[in-house]
């Protein structure tokens, strides 16, 4: 087992609220590790302190072989960073443009990353042409382009319909299992996290620690069916517990 | 299209109105001439070719101003809105001089270039460039920073950021700046032409057939005047709907 990402006594604050006062926690490599917590527990704080948004203000935090041509991070508001100017073959080159990649390695990686989404756009829309779903599963596309080693993926499936949520969570997992890149996922669904997720770290309300990072055995892929059987619902009932002491419900 | 159908109510009005007011004779008949003088006037004066030198002396001036305006004020208003400290150490001369009229320093100008077409191009592309440095810096400035954040976590440059995002974001608020530039530079034109030292434009004709009691040459050319006023606001207007398409979606 090696770690992906470290943290060590990290402190931050807004104002004069106190977000982490000494937290610690290690992120396995190669594994889709969910946080999943209580509103404000500091979520989206810790992937925004790590990707270095925001700053730190005491601790220590390492990324292994950080890069950010190696990285991607999907928003929440995922609709307000796509680039409406562009069409959407150009969103989604957008990052190996960035890199300076040739034409021809943008047009083979979106052919690539298409047979792997089995998804079809017309490539020659605009993003605000398409509807909210279809929005997402391209800010989607254009985060794994660059094939990233490290992922942070911020409540990604909020918008859609269940459907398209189902999908889009296999469409991860199909990428996940071929490039095994180490996977940080906020969200707010206990059922998605259990999905997708080997690692549920659940935190604490403010300041916020780690209660526990549940272990979810089930082995990828992980289809509709295993949402189904025992096993998952053994998970969820552990996370569930540990959740409801957290926020107090 | 609904919107088209009713474009033409309020002329019709206006030249209901101005019709019955005249018949009535509420207005002298030497200061108010009715309708159909004023616009069978209008037509002679086109057809004559008297009028058509001095649209092309204003429309030539007003296009030399506003290319110079924009030649200068672009790439300034996206230099200064590129730091927030640049602009805010500029903003006062930006914003005391956009107050003042640029008509009230026409005299200056005239002193400085001389009794030429100089003095009036130069003081209207000075109130143009103002109006352009204005808009395109805001637009700059208050681009939406999930984007500029989503293209940094992607590892672009500070030039890529530039060129890839914020030049676009800025292109609504520029041609709104744009868009008034030109109808700025109509009217000081045409006032500065009513200055001694021309002997062709608009603004020239205006005042010559009000000297000369003309009044119906008056109402023509003023009339004349606002349709080309009219129209140039209007190509701008089209070609922003083509050229940002994603505006306002």
């Amino acid at each position: 087992m090696s770690i992906a990402i470290s943290v060590k006594n990290l402190k931050k604050s807004f104002k004069n609220t106190e977000v982490f006062e000494d937290f610690s926690i290690d992120f396995e490599q190669g594994k889709i590790t969910a946080i999943f917590g209580p509103n404000g527990s500091g979520k989206s704080t810790l992937l925004n302190t790590l990707s270095g948004i925001l700053h730190k203000e005491g601790g220590e935090f390492t990324i292994k072989d950080f890069n950010h041509f190696q990285f991607s991070y999907i928003f929440q508001n995922y609709r307000e960073s796509l680039l409406p100017w562009r069409t959407n073959f150009d969103n989604l080159a957008l990052p190996l443009q960035i890199q300076n990649k040739s034409k021809e390695h943008i047009e083979n990686k979106v052919k690539e990353l298409q047979k792997l989404f089995d998804f079809n756009f017309d490539w020659k829309q605009y993003p605000y042409e398409l509807s909210g779903g279809q929005q997402q599963i391209l800010a989607f596309m254009r985060a794994l382009v660059t094939e990233p080693k490290v992922l942070f993926i911020d409540e990604p499936f909020s918008a859609l319909d269940y459907e398209n949520n189902l999908r889009l969570r296999e469409h991860l997992q199909r990428y996940y299992m071929l490039f095994k890149p180490t996977i940080l996922l906020i969200t707010h669904n206990i059922e998605e996290a259990i999905h997708l997720a080997e690692k549920i770290a659940v935190f604490s309300q403010k300041p916020t620690r780690v209660i526990e990072v549940v272990d979810n055995p089930l082995p990828y892929p992980r289809t509709v069916q295993s949402l189904k059987s025992e096993k998952f619902h053994q998970v969820k009932d552990r996370v569930f517990s540990i959740f409801q002491k957290a926020a107090n419900l | 299209m609904m919107s088209k159908k009713y474009i033409i109510i309020s002329p019709i009005l206006l030249i209901l109105l101005w019709a019955i007011v005249s018949q009535l004779q509420l207005v002298d008949k030497f200061f108010l001439p009715d309708p159909l003088t004023t616009l069978t006037q209008l037509i002679e004066l086109i057809k004559s070719g008297i009028i058509i030198d001095d649209v092309f002396s204003t429309l030539g001036r007003v296009a030399i101003s506003f290319a110079i305006a924009v030649v200068i004020g672009l790439p300034l208003g996206l230099w200064l809105g590129s730091s927030e400290k640049i602009y805010r150490s500029f903003e006062f001369v930006i914003d005391f001089f956009r107050s003042t009229p640029a008509t009230a320093l026409f005299p200056l100008f005239l002193l400085v270039f001389g009794i030429t077409d100089k003095s009036k191009i130069a003081v209207t592309a000075f109130a143009a460039i103002l109006i352009i440095i204005f808009n395109t810096a805001h637009g700059v400035m208050n681009a939406r920073k999930s984007r500029v954040l989503a293209a940094k976590i992607m590892g672009a440059t500070k030039t890529q950021i530039f060129r890839w995002i914020l030049f676009w974001e800025s292109l609504p608020q520029t041609f709104i700046g744009l868009r008034s530039a030109i109808s700025l530079s109509l009217v000081v034109i045409v006032v500065t032409e009513m200055f001694i030292g021309t002997p062709s434009g608009l603004g020239r004709r205006i005042i010559d057939s009000q000297i000369t009691y003309e009044i119906p040459t008056m109402y023509a050319v003023i009339i004349l005047t606002g349709i080309i006023g009219y129209l140039l606001n209007l190509i701008f207007i089209l070609v922003e709907k083509r050229f940002l398409h994603w505006n306002g979606k």
